[in-house]
């Protein structure tokens, strides 16, 4: 069984206009998105800010909910469940969060930090095992038994980033949701922490959801990708795959905009421009209007098509582009 | 040195911050010079002290903080002990900065229009209207569709990179002799940041601007500066040609940095991290500040800071290059 189903969800905020008379302004955040999450498998969703890539690990989590569609955790669906009975998934689905100076409680310690789940859950009541399973805990993470009398302010930004990590592995779980855990740290400790989550997925057989911006980190660590756009999944593909073989325009244009630390490189290479061209919205495609290969194909929806194996992709004119890419990195 | 004459000429500069716990100094003498129509980046960790160092440029550091030795040399003037009235004619007008977030740096409760117009005309004595057709040009300028319309709009109606478009353009507004960006893309898309960074360029080329270019990531460095200097624990560690330090970082710290990034173009399996954390200013090692994440940490290291070794213009500060020499 899969650990997380993703199926149709769609997501409309509803803001209630000021003295309005019952109408809506309706945004839509999310539109039929379907993924799954393999075990013991890393999926990455990528995209710029707005795409909807935080909204949805915030629907998986229960933190929001969905307007329509399913989200299928360990067989059972997230949106139907009692409280109860969700507490239960989520006692196996963590979350590290993007900022570890704003998620960790200043005035906890460490230890009270760490302990704050398994207190909520009732386990290892006994003093001496939760000093013992919290010593671990902290080790695991590439910190010591000391630094559990410590409150945050004490640490570091990748310091806190372990803690926030220990956290979310005390009660063992078996899902592990990632939401730009890296994007706030300098770079020579981006670099710890991505080793760090590579490992502890190795090592507990985790699968993890990994939220990014980040192409080059998402290579790093993710088995499967999925590139968001505007509230859609635009492509999707094994990692390899992807990057060997971008399809879609849009991931193609993000590639080449990754800054590569080579300045002879760089000189050769072109950043495909990403202009908008205004009068093309409510096109069926949202990328249409930034895109370079929009033709008439575009009039239609695009859908997920499988273009090669196991690779998807949403573009209508793929057929027509003729114009062989050259930013596979 | 270079043949034309630096525009700008930072010698030994140092900033203290008074804290609760004594003064800690963040800048430790930080030296170099910025010739003419040439991009310097200056890249640096949190705490490395490199926005402080954009700061005091201008002096805009904050109240605890004070420039404590060193001169910053440009037209012939320091502007370190130069009086607040006469720095106010520099600013903005010979020397600009542009921020990190452009979403903060816009006055929310103005149009954009008058800001670009408040800035022109703090300067230069010109009618309102001609300031702001001059206004509505430099919006076109950084590649604002409908600029006339736009110059009507808050800056709420604008998206990040269009913030950030305008910032570039009121920078550069008064043709400014150099031009500071903080981390002008940090807060941006990957598309976006593409975008800026060659917009910065180009017009930095075209109006043969020398600029400094502040960033915590060495990937963008590349594409952008003509020298590189990397700043650990405030001091300078490296300082090269950019084609030179990529080629060879002869600091174990600008070498650790380069291999810690990630790279898009293949897969790894493990990426050589620098172990430990960055230094927290004021409680920085004795010596070289780099010394305790160092693998080629000698016991020199710890006790005694190096100097920084010039060798053709590639300049590093490491005891391990003076057992070369």
């Amino acid at each position: 069984m899969n650990p997380i189903e993703i199926k149709n969800v769609c997501k409309t905020y509803v803001r209630k206009r000021f003295l309005s008379f019952g109408k809506q302004d309706q945004t839509p955040v999310l539109q039929d998105v379907s993924l799954t999450l393999k075990d013991n498998q890393v999926l990455g969703l990528v995209g710029e800010s707005g795409c909807g890539k935080t909204t949805l690990s915030k629907i998986i989590l229960g933190l929001e909910k969905a307007s329509s569609g399913h989200v299928i955790v360990d067989g059972k669906d997230v949106g139907s469940l009692s409280k109860a009975g969700f507490k239960k998934i989520r006692r196996f689905m963590q979350v590290v969060f993007q900022d570890p100076y704003s998620s960790l409680d200043p005035r906890m310690t460490v230890s009270q930090i760490l302990s704050e789940p398994l207190d909520i859950h009732g386990l290892y009541k006994d003093k001496q095992t939760r000093r013992k399973v919290l010593e671990e805990l902290v080790k695991s993470v590439g910190l010591s038994a000391e630094h559990l009398t410590r409150y945050p302010h004490e640490f570091s930004g990748g310091q806190r980033q372990r803690i926030a990590i220990a956290r979310a592995l005390a009660l063992d779980p078996k899902i592990l949701i990632a939401d730009e855990p890296v994007s706030a740290l300098d770079v020579s400790v981006q670099a710890q922490i991505l080793n760090l989550l590579k490992e502890i997925k190795q090592k507990r057989r985790l699968s993890m959801l990994f939220v990014s911006h980040d192409f080059a980190v998402a290579r790093f660590l993710c088995d499967e990708v999925a590139v968001m756009y505007k509230g859609r999944i635009l492509e999707y593909a094994p990692s390899e795959e992807l990057f060997s073989n971008p399809q879609h325009p849009y991931t193609e244009a993000l590639f080449s905009a990754v800054p590569v630390p080579d300045p002879a490189h760089q000189k050769k290479r072109q950043a495909l421009t990403l202009s908008s061209r205004p009068g093309m919205e409510g096109h069926p495609c949202p990328f249409a209007p930034r895109c370079a290969y929009a033709c008439a194909a575009c009039q239609t929806p695009p859908l997920l098509k499988e273009v090669r194996p196991g690779h998807f992709c949403a573009c209508a004119a793929l057929p027509f582009k003729t114009k062989k890419s050259s930013f596979a990195v | 040195m270079i043949s034309s004459a630096p525009v700008l000429d930072v010698q030994n500069l140092r900033v203290s911050f008074s804290t609760e716990e004594g003064t800690v100094e963040v800048l430790k003498g930080l030296s170099y010079s910025l010739p003419k129509g040439k991009v310097l980046a200056v890249v640096g960790e949190s705490g490395s002290g490199k926005t402080v160092h954009a700061l005091s440029l201008l002096r805009l550091l904050p109240p605890t903080a004070q420039i404590t030795g060193g001169q910053i040399l440009f037209d012939g003037k320091d502007l370190a002990s130069l009086s607040e009235s006469q720095l106010r004619k520099v600013r903005g007008a010979r020397i600009s900065m542009i921020f990190q977030d452009p979403m903060s740096s816009l006055n929310p409760v103005l149009t954009v229009g008058e800001q670009l117009q408040e800035t022109i005309l703090a300067h230069r004595k010109i009618s309102k209207l001609r300031a702001k057709a001059l206004a509505v040009r430099l919006l076109k300028k950084v590649g604002i569709v409908d600029a006339a319309q736009r110059y009507n709009q808050y800056p709420f109606q604008f998206s990040g990179g269009m913030c950030q478009r305008v910032m570039i353009a009121m920078a550069l507004a008064l043709k400014p002799d150099v031009l500071i960006a903080d981390e002008p893309t940090t807060a941006l898309d990957v598309t976006i940041q593409a975008q800026i960074l060659r917009l910065i360029k180009d017009l930095q080329s075209q109006a043969g601007m020398s600029a400094v270019f502040i960033t915590h990531n060495l990937a963008l460095v590349a594409d952008v500066a003509d020298e590189v200097l990397v700043l650990y624990g405030g001091l300078c560690m490296e300082q090269a040609p950019v084609h030179a330090l990529f080629k060879n970082p002869l600091h174990p710290y600008t070498q650790g940095l380069l291999n810690s990034l990630v790279s898009i173009k293949k897969k790894e399996d493990f990426l050589p991290a620098i172990a430990g954390n960055p230094p927290v200013p004021g409680k920085e090692c004795p010596g070289c500040p780099f010394a305790p994440r160092c693998p080629h940490a000698l016991k020199k290291c710890f006790k005694e800071c190096p100097p920084l070794f010039n060798n053709k213009g590639h300049k590093a500060a490491c005891w391990l290059l003076e057992e070369k020499a």
